[in-house]
């Protein structure tokens, strides 16, 4: 359709606003309420214009074009207007700043003065010179503001972590709570009161940590005032220069841009125009990545110990002392370990580096027991070349969706708005948890399932759809006999008991997964955690067979794919990560080379241990060689996000200390043990040699990425469609009368290579603690436990301390905690590793006991 | 309290009539109660409490016996609301939006209740009085203390 801005003739296709067809055409309509990534709302009425025939002047925001239309947006009378909308809204803004004549000149003779409490003007402000509402009032040439001035002299709300609410700014645009609901689903903050009273806030203004906050932070992004300010950059001034990222911190791998000074990290934003993203981020993105880059625990200095002591080094000293010691071993003896946080190119150089030069297979990572693991494995086992590969945004497209045990919102945050997309779409949402997440409002279904059997709940499902004639078009599909087979012989008359569900909730879940397609599960470590999780993604793949629904496997690390692809070029493996722990606590493993996390080794018998880092951690006393490394924001490469996106980042900031990059440290050392192969000059050249050597990089070039082309890493190939007989895997998790309580794990990635981020972060650690441990009020009534009281936890094979958490929806009998490699080792489960490491990819639940005190 | 809630569906358009019931069967809604009817409606506290505040029929203070509701609209206001309002705070010692310590007597204002011709207007228990005058007051006070044989 055509239509007619201010005499130009545009050529429109689709539904969409006159605001967004000027904006694309560069006609400017000032606008301060609408945003792209909210439905219209029609608040502030600056933004009107007028429509030939109409009477009335049109909020251009959220009046569509229609075909022939005739628009003016800067008639006298409109630009009359506009300014009159203005000054009311500035009448109850501090409004001087705006409107003073020597504003121009201001800035030059200015000393500090922002750090007052009450905020009278832009110069007292920290928004000042990034301030929405002061370009909109720039271009309308206010020049007084005709109403009387109010003031509303709402006390400043300091109380949550990361940013000030000071509602004096504020203009009532409602993005902040617009984007609250719309798109982050938290629903933290509303609108409150009436009228001219009307102002934003929280239940009972309560804080924002007891509202359902998730402190992602779009709130403060989309606010075109001071209203909404972050407290870490409120007093700095603004930034010089702004580059581009990828967070490292969960599986999204969300683009941010990181605004520096002085070659310093200002702060970090979700870029708008992110991939991955569009705009948003989470708390960890949005929040921590300066205290993550600039923490007081990073390694400054290479250390080798000497005479017992660790002392500094140069580069040149601790390569060789590296080289010289690590000569001493042979192949078996040593081991390595490796982290699914540092990138392909680090990756690859290790893998490299083990079998070329230190001649050992034994290289391990967090990543044996991810969930991309179970699931391959198990696709690999049957050979039926599942995909690996998926869309994030395919997720909103579903109709149905089915998760499983993951708190999206905090372990993977861009994932769960994709979900709620969905549900805003008209998705139905079945949620099976034994906890109460604060997603499931959105659920039409709540599977209240008892911790671990998830098996039992799948494998019924499965068992339900074939009895209500779902058989026919499936009986074609390969190994149908014997998986209905399999299905028979479970014992049927004690699911309700084992899974705490009943009939109807079956039943109805059932016929919620047959009613629409497309059908979307997803899983991750809750459901893969578990001894038998190879059972579990087994059956879960029966039912999306039976609902033609797609998986998608969740891990938890920004490069977990990364790791995988280039891990698996290499056929013969040596130990998994828990073997490796194993030998180093036997002796088998003499020499242990660190470079990913690791569980405190002090009772491990290491001739030898070089711990490659950014952090200090406890396994540092340890050590015998200390070699710095960059984070990902001092160095460049490649990362492989959870859907298979291929995604370069580049150095950001110079690294502080000595620290140098892994792929360097790692070349460096190999030039010293031998002398060919090993001579890169920066990462391109190491991508350049994978992408030869490694089949599922070959269409990977940076020159590609740069020019802004997406690249998915290549996947599997020969699918093949067939059910799997399932075996029941016995008994769940059993508790006894000595170890009473099932301990589980909680699984959001709350650390950066050594780093518990909330170790730096004290906004961080209150809104999750990775020392709490949660248990039910019905427990915590039953011991007699206070809120914050220490406790420790016991099990057979080991112990640990935390504070008591009461969280509603835990269930009985259960309590959880977070799953940390190297917290303070007394405030740490993975100190229970032997217990929990009962196989090779699983670290399952835990029967446990609960004491009060240390 | 949980049964008044357990009786709604599960469906956050019942959210209003929810808080009308509340209202009328406490008097008041309590705090407490927000959490619950999250819960059972599906939508956030904040959300709940946005609404709530929105609409002067529901509060959150327990109410008193009486409510004394004064129209501030400008109509009421030019024949001397504010006066009538003083009388009535100095008689209850309480300010607008408050309850009295022995919770006979709650005091409200409102903006204009349509009944301009007959202003200024006091609404007592659902009682329109009309052309109000300042010595009025202590009277419909007394008859309000009377009828819960207290003088
Ligand atoms: S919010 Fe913007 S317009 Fe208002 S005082 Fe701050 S800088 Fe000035
Ligand atoms: S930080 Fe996020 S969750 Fe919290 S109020 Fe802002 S938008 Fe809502
Ligand atoms: S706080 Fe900011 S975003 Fe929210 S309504 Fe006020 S001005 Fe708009
Ligand atoms: S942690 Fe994940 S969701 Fe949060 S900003 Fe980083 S990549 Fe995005
Ligand atoms: S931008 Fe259109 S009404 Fe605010
Ligand atoms: S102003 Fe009081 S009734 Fe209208």
């Amino acid at each position: 359709m055509k239509i007619i801005i201010d005499g130009k003739e545009l050529e429109v296709e689709g539904k969409k606003t006159i605001l967004n067809i000027a904006q694309e055409n560069d006609i400017f309509i000032p606008s301060l309420c609408d945003h792209p990534r909210l439905a219209p709302f029609g608040g502030c009425r600056l933004c009107i214009v007028e429509i030939k025939g109409r009477k009335n002047y049109a909020p251009s925001c959220c009046t569509y074009a229609d075909d022939g239309m005739e628009i003016k947006t800067k008639t006298p009378r409109l630009q009359r207007l506009r300014r009159e909308i203005l000054e009311l809204i500035l009448s109850e803004h501090p409004n001087a700043c705006l409107i003073c004549s020597e504003k121009e000149n201001c800035d030059d003779y200015k000393s500090t003065i922002r750090k007052v409490g009450e905020t009278t003007g832009c110069v007292l402000c920290s928004n000042n010179g990034r301030c929405e509402l002061q370009d909109i009032v720039e271009t309308q040439q206010i020049e007084q503001v005709k109403f009387p001035s109010f003031y509303r002299d709402f006390e400043v709300k300091k109380s949550d972590p990361f940013f000030d609410r000071n509602y004096n700014l504020c203009i009532l645009c409602g993005r902040c709570v617009r984007i609250c609901h719309e798109v982050r689903g938290a629903s933290a903050i509303a609108f409150v009161n009436r009228g001219s009273q009307t102002v934003v806030g929280t239940v009972l203004d309560l804080p924002l940590l007891d509202s359902g906050c998730q402190f992602c932070g779009a709130c403060v992004d989309v606010c075109p005032t001071g209203a909404l300010t972050e407290r870490a950059i409120k007093y700095e001034m603004l930034p010089e220069e702004t580059k581009k990222s990828v967070c490292p911190l969960c599986s999204a791998g969300c683009e941010l841009k990181i605004d520096l000074m002085g070659g310093k990290i200002l702060g970090s934003k979700p870029s708008e125009d992110g991939a991955v993203n569009r705009g948003q981020a989470c708390v960890k993105g949005r929040f921590i990545i300066r205290d993550l880059v600039y923490s007081p625990r990073r390694i400054l200095k290479p250390l080798i110990r000497a005479n017992k002591k660790l002392e500094e080094v140069s580069w040149e000293e601790a390569l060789d002392f590296v080289t010289r010691r690590l000569k001493k071993y042979k192949g078996k003896e040593i081991a390595l370990i490796t982290s699914p946080q540092l990138s392909c190119e680090d990756n690859y150089l290790f893998q490299k580096f083990a079998r070329e030069r230190l001649k050992t297979e034994n290289i391990g990572s967090s990543y044996s027991f991810s969930p991309l693991a179970v699931y391959h494995e198990m696709s690999q086992k049957n050979q039926l070349g599942l995909a690996l590969n998926f869309k994030i945004r395919d997720i909103s497209k579903a109709k149905v969706i089915f998760l499983l045990g993951e708190d999206l919102a905090v372990s993977h945050p861009l994932i769960w708005l994709e979900v709620l997309e969905a549900v805003k779409n008209g998705a139905k949402l079945i949620v099976a948890s034994p906890n109460e997440l604060p997603l499931n409002r959105f659920s039409s279904l709540w599977l209240q399932i008892k911790p671990g059997s998830e098996f039992h709940l799948l494998s019924f499902l499965s068992r339900i759809l074939i009895e209500n004639g779902g058989a026919g078009r499936l009986s074609r599909i390969e190994e149908f006999d014997s998986f209905k087979n399999s299905l028979n012989k479970l014992d049927i008359s004690q699911v309700f008991e084992i899974t705490g569900i009943t009939e109807k909730e079956l039943i109805k879940t059932a016929r919620l997964l047959l009613e629409e397609e497309p059908a979307a599960f997803l899983f991750g470590m809750g459901l893969t955690q578990h001894p038998w999780g190879s059972q579990n993604v087994a059956a879960l793949q029966n039912l999306a067979l039976q609902t033609q629904a797609q998986l998608f496997p969740l891990g938890l690390e920004n490069n977990l794919r990364g790791l995988f692809e280039v891990g698996r070029n290499y056929p013969d493996k040596g130990l998994a990560f828990n073997k490796i722990i194993q030998g180093a606590s036997s002796g088998d493993i003499k020499a242990l080379y660190l470079a990913g996390p690791m569980p405190y080794l002090n009772k491990a018998k290491l001739e030898f241990l070089v711990l490659q880092d950014c952090y200090i951690n406890e396994n540092f006393e340890l050590a015998d060689a200390v070699l710095p490394a960059t984070t990902f924001a001092e160095t460049e490469g490649t990362f492989i996000n959870e859907e298979g996106r291929v995604q370069r980042f580049k150095k950001v900031v110079e690294p502080v200390g000595d620290a140098k990059p892994d792929w360097w440290v790692i070349s460096q050392l190999a030039c010293k043990m031998g002398n060919k192969g090993f001579n890169y000059k920066d990462v391109s050249g190491i991508m350049k040699e994978m992408s030869k050597v490694i089949p599922g990089f070959s269409n990977i070039s940076y020159l590609k990425l740069e020019n802004g082309k997406e690249i998915f890493i290549r996947d599997e190939k020969k699918r093949r469609k067939s059910f799997i007989p399932l075996k029941d895997n016995g008994p769940l998790y059993k508790t006894s009368k000595k170890y009473p309580y099932l301990l589980f794990v909680d699984y959001s990635l709350d650390y950066y290579r050594s780093l518990p981020l909330g170790r730096e972060s004290l906004g961080l650690r209150k809104i999750r603690d990775s020392r709490w441990i949660k248990i039910s009020p019905e427990d915590a009534k039953k011991l007699k436990l206070d809120e914050g009281e220490s406790l420790r936890v016991e099990s057979s094979s080991g112990s640990f301390n935390g504070f008591v958490k009461i969280i509603e929806s835990m269930p009985k009998g259960t309590i959880s905690t977070s799953l940390l490699w190297s917290e303070d080792s007394d405030f740490s489960a993975v100190s229970f590793f032997t217990g929990f490491f009962q196989e090779e990819n699983a670290l399952g639940m835990l029967p446990v006991k609960i004491k009060r005190g240390k | 309290m949980e049964k008044v809630i357990d009786e709604f569906d599960k469906d956050q358009r019942e959210l209003i009539h929810l808080l009308h019931e509340i209202q009328k069967q406490f008097g008041y809604i309590p705090a407490h109660m927000i959490s619950q009817i999250a819960r059972q409606l599906k939508i956030s506290e904040s959300e709940i409490f946005g609404v709530l505040t929105f609409y002067k029929a529901f509060t959150l203070k327990p109410r008193g016996k009486h409510l004394i509701t004064i129209c501030m609209g400008t109509a009421c206001h030019v024949r001397g609301a504010p006066k009538i309002l003083d009388e009535f705070k100095r008689e209850l010692s309480i300010e607008p939006g408050e309850t009295s310590g022995d919770n006979l007597f709650t005091l409200e204002t409102v903006n204009c209740v349509g009944a301009c011709a007959l202003g200024p207007i006091v609404i007592i228990n659902g009682d329109y009085h009309g052309q109000m005058k300042t010595r009025e007051v202590d009277k419909l006070i007394k008859i309000c203390r009377q009828k819960n044989g207290k003088r």
